[in-house]
């Protein structure tokens, strides 16, 4: 009997399915063998690459929106092993553009790949995007160059660069007191030193993220959103910063000084417009820190160098005083030439008698004795608590790195004697750092309320900006006191021609002229000189604090950091668009 | 009587072999055409994937870049290169005692730079792709049809900006 037609197909269909039974089992078989976790282990190195994405580091802006910190494109370049044809002309081209070793580079170029388990050689990194350009033209040149008969063609194959960001100041040294660099040097570890760098690296940095990037595009997924580092607009204006630099800089030329410092903020809400100091770095060649820094150098003087700040002080002695009720504007002293506190006995500045004077004339003539005395009618414990809350024993929290403060000595202390209480009425014994003073004297400025100096107005994180209020950190006077102070200040700069003072514009100011400690006891021979002023005095806008060490033209703050104060004050004006008080006030009025 | 009839209702052999491959061919129509399918999406999934690579890959060097020329902008228009630019025109600061003030009805003065939004209610994040274009069918029976019998099943399609 003839089978039927689809025994065939049975067969041919059994055939096949014993066919794939063999795959299958080969399969399996080869999924089980003792080298197939090593297999299944190696392949997965070809699946896809995790790598850790660091966001790009977040930009600094001034409060006008120039960059100040940002970030720039620069390349990596290597050797991929695996394709160098030609080591020869990558030694000479990588010599004559970049300026490698022709010899070393030679030898890298003979590596085989994976000898030394070697594949990819780093030759050097930062390079320019100038150069890169020259090394892509003559790559392009000699893959185009047509090959003649027997002839070996150059060639920079495996000659690669990868580009990456790098952090970049594009005003150069231009505040970098403040903004402190990044160490961009080390691409993975790098962080924020000094200044806002340092204060906010965090913020600056990002967060980090790993993700995995499949080879299989059927697995690829979109990467997460990895969002930059937050940006930082600052208070500082850039003009202002830069005029306050220039004036810095031929100041302590001029004056033979040591080092400078000034500090311009706004009373009304803390914030800094400028704060300039010396020496400067360029955070672009951040490596030269130690050779522009020697020990014990500070990197910003305002923030992190304490000192005796001498007759400027007494701006707060006459204010705890005035503000207690101690004394009045028109209170008479009879200044004898010396007064005994604790033992010792306390002189004028020019060792004279200046008779009766009421307290604007012991301010105008910056007379020891009278502070001394008024220092001891307000009494230890008031004049220290005065001191306390106009902050002169804690640090003001200004948003920078490396602030510090001296701890302030009170009755009870074992460093505190009796006659403490006299001297440190005129700012002798006690130190302080400028921008403890700024704080302090702002509280003069803007009605009795002290605010908290800072250097960020505000953040961009994620792509919103968020404003930071400005913060009160104390009352330590009444709005009386601040005005009545700011007046008895005014009219003694008027009254004896300071040459502080800017024609159209009232201010009010202090000199200070402060004997420097040594270990040998107090010297004259060198001061610091200082000066601190705000106007217009009606409606302050401006608080300026200046502050030259050792100054070789004169010892005294009235011939050195008044002038210097005239000279920011007649910039400012034009820079703020502050019209003088007589044009001010008849606008105001109509 | 019961053959014959048996018989008369028998396709021919040729019929019933025809009919078989026939069958089969269908199957292999149907397998092929399946496959098709499964290739042409797959493949279609791999270009995507492929360009989101690419396109990932040309985001990061347009950041690099936007980076790279407001770096270069910056430098170009620094405080010391105006200075430099000011001196070249032969420009100098006003003499303050020669200004002259004049009251603008609505002039803002200078205030500080705005470079984003201000944070608002609307932060919550949305999803760039709404999820009806990225849920499978599988998904999306499990989430609105097993896992949610009682919630009413989501039909709203409208794409929010």
């Amino acid at each position: 009997m003839k089978p039927p037609f689809w025994t065939r197909y049975l067969i041919l269909s059994m055939i096949c399915a014993l066919v794939a039974l063999g795959v299958i089992i080969q399969m399996v078989r080869i999924q089980n063998i003792p080298g197939a976790k090593a297999i299944m282990a190696q392949s997965e190195l070809y699946a896809g690459v995790k790598e850790t994405i660091y966001p790009a580091r977040g930009n600094i802006y001034d409060r006008g929106g120039y960059l100040l910190a940002g970030n720039e494109t620069t390349y990596e370049v290597g050797l991929d092993l695996s394709q160098i044809v030609d080591p020869e002309t990558i030694a000479t081209v990588t010599t004559t553009i970049l300026g490698l070793d022709y010899t070393e580079t030679l030898a890298y170029a003979r590596n085989l790949p994976g000898e030394n388990s070697r594949y990819y050689i780093v030759l050097t990194d930062f390079v320019s995007s100038d150069e890169i350009e020259q090394l892509n033209i003559l790559k392009e040149e000699y893959a185009n160059r047509p090959k003649q008969k027997n002839e070996m063609r150059p060639s920079l194959a495996g000659l690669v660069w990868n580009a990456h960001t790098k952090r970049s100041y594009p005003e150069g040294d231009l505040a970098s007191n403040l903004i402190g660099f990044y160490g961009f040097l080390d691409r993975k570890e790098g962080h924020g030193f000094f200044g806002v760098e340092e204060a906010y690296n965090d913020l600056l940095t990002g967060t980090p993220q790993e993700i995995y990037m499949a080879s299989d595009p059927q697995l690829v997924e979109a990467l997460p959103e990895i969002h930059a580092g937050a940006s930082l607009v600052l208070t500082i204006d850039r003009e202002i910063q830069a005029m306050t630099e220039t004036v810095l800089e031929n100041s302590v030329k001029w004056s033979g000084a040591e080092a400078g410092t000034i500090i311009i903020s706004d009373p009304r809400d803390g914030s800094i417009l400028a704060m300039a100091t010396t020496p400067r770095l360029d955070p672009n060649e951040y490596w030269k820190h130690d050779e522009i820094f020697p020990k014990p150098t500070p990197f910003n003087r305002a923030v992190s160098k304490s000192y005796e700040p001498g007759s400027v002080f007494k701006v707060i002695t006459m204010a705890a005083a005035l503000d207690k009720g101690i004394v009045e504007p028109d209170t008479l002293f009879y200044d004898p030439g010396y007064i005994e506190v604790g033992g010792s006995y306390i002189y004028n500045w020019n060792g004279g008698a200046w008779g009766d004077q009421d307290m604007t004339g012991c301010l105008q003539h910056s007379l020891n004795v009278c502070l001394a005395w008024i220092a001891t009618e307000l009494g230890e414990k008031d004049f220290y608590r005065y001191l306390e809350d106009f902050g002169f024993n804690r640090n003001t929290g200004i948003d920078v790195a490396g602030e510090i403060h001296w701890p302030l000595r009170v009755p009870g202390d074992n460093q505190w004697f009796e006659v403490d209480l006299g001297t440190n009425a005129f700012g002798q014994g006690i130190a302080v750092t400028p921008i403890q003073m700024v704080m302090a004297i702002s509280a003069l400025a803007n009605e009795g309320k002290m605010m908290a100096p800072h250097i960020v107005k505000s953040m961009i994180i994620n792509n919103h900006q968020y404003e930071i209020n400005p913060v009160v950190v104390g009352t330590p006077i009444k709005a009386e006191t601040a005005e009545t102070i700011t007046r008895m200040l005014a009219v003694s700069l008027q009254e004896e021609s300071s040459s502080a003072l800017v024609s159209g514009y009232e201010i009010a100011g202090k000199t200070g002229t402060a004997e420097i400690p040594t270990e040998f006891g107090y010297t004259n021979e060198t001061t610091n000189t200082s000066f601190v002023g705000w106007g217009p005095t009606d409606d302050p806008q401006f608080l300026v604090y200046i502050w030259l060490e050792k100054p070789s033209i004169s010892i005294w703050g009235s011939d050195v950091a008044a002038p210097v104060f005239q000279e920011i004050v007649q910039n400012l004006v034009i820079l703020l668009d502050i019209p003088p008080d007589a044009v001010r006030q008849n606008l105001t009025t109509k | 009587m019961k053959n014959h009839l048996l018989q008369a209702y028998r396709q021919a052999p040729w019929r019933v072999q025809l009919q078989w491959i026939g069958l089969f061919l269908l199957g292999l129509v149907l397998i092929s055409f399946v496959a098709g399918v499964y290739l042409n999406i797959s493949g279609r999934a791999a270009a995507a994937g492929r360009q989101i690579q690419v396109m990932e890959n040309r985001i990061g060097i347009l950041k690099r870049e936007i980076n790279d020329l407001a770096t270069q902008l910056a430098s170009i228009t620094s405080a010391e290169q105006m200075r430099s630019r000011v001196k070249d025109t032969n420009l100098h600061q006003i003499d303050p005692n020669l200004a002259l003030y004049i009251k603008v009805p609505g002039y803002q003065t200078r205030t500080s730079v705005v470079l984003a939004p201000p944070p608002n209610a609307n932060m919550i994040k949305k999803p760039i792709l709404q999820p009806q274009y990225t849920t499978s069918l599988w998904d999306w029976f499990v989430d609105n049809i097993w896992a949610a019998p009682d919630k009413p099943i989501n039909v709203d399609l409208k794409v929010s900006p």
